[in-house]
């Protein structure tokens, strides 16, 4: 059964530094597009990957891309990890490294707001940076989310 | 080194970074094959919980956003 306020909250409870950017980012600033997949924006540490691992250990974590291998991260493969597509019991996660249009995760860190959720405070994409990484990414569906989220800065403006 | 492990490396190479889950026409190949797999309430079910997260999201960032007027 999904529930990605679950798995929100198993990265905020293990301490997993990641800003959420993508279809979640921008519905956080308003719009109002349906998504399904959580993506954030990691370092790609180490330390931080195996958080991510222990978050989702009892989920079934698998490679999105190939649902017959569970995630089972050694120190050598995080070394040379960019992106990871994970899914699990709960929903799919996307965990990149960079965000195309603004950088590594110290810059998309730079570029961000804090929020307080019902269990703990998550950092999410400010709307100027999601804007140009929507861009940057060019896709028809991205495209529509920039409209939108153009929109929302307007309105903004007039109240 | 085991042959598993070899194989997930591969396979962890090439998955990034470029984005393989997602097709040519920028679709998520592997959030779609999901969506089919279900039965349609367990699919109304997963919107509603889509939902519920955005909803829970957009009421933080209204509450930051307010702080900060």
């Amino acid at each position: 059964m999904q529930n990605l306020s679950e798995l929100t909250q198993r990265l905020i409870e293990s301490r997993v530094e990641f800003v959420l950017v993508g279809g979640f980012a921008a519905v956080a600033h308003g719009v109002t597009l349906v998504t399904r997949d959580v993506d954030i924006c990691c370092r790609f540490s180490e330390t931080n990957l195996m958080r991510i691992q222990a978050a989702f250990a009892d989920l079934h974590p698998v490679h999105r891309s190939r649902p017959d291998m569970p995630l089972e991260l050694t120190p050598q493969q995080c070394a040379g990890l960019k992106n990871l597509y994970l899914k699990t019991d709960l929903g799919v996660v996307d965990c990149l490294g960079e965000v195309l249009g603004i950088g590594n995760f110290e810059e998309v860190l730079k570029h961000s707001v804090e929020v307080e959720l019902p269990y703990g405070n998550c950092r999410i994409i400010d709307l100027e940076a999601l804007i140009r990484a929507k861009e940057a990414m060019n896709r028809e569906h991205d495209l529509i989310t920039v409209k939108h989220l153009k929109e929302i800065i307007k309105q903004q403006k007039q109240n | 080194m085991s042959d598993r492990h070899a194989n997930e490396e591969m396979i962890l190479k090439e998955v990034s970074p470029a984005y393989r889950v997602a097709n040519d026409n920028g679709i998520d190949l592997s959030l779609l094959k999901d969506s089919l797999a279900k039965t349609p309430w367990e699919r109304m079910q997963a919107n509603d919980d889509a939902l519920n997260f955005a909803e829970s999201l957009r009421t933080a960032m209204e509450k930051r956003n307010a702080k900060f007027k």
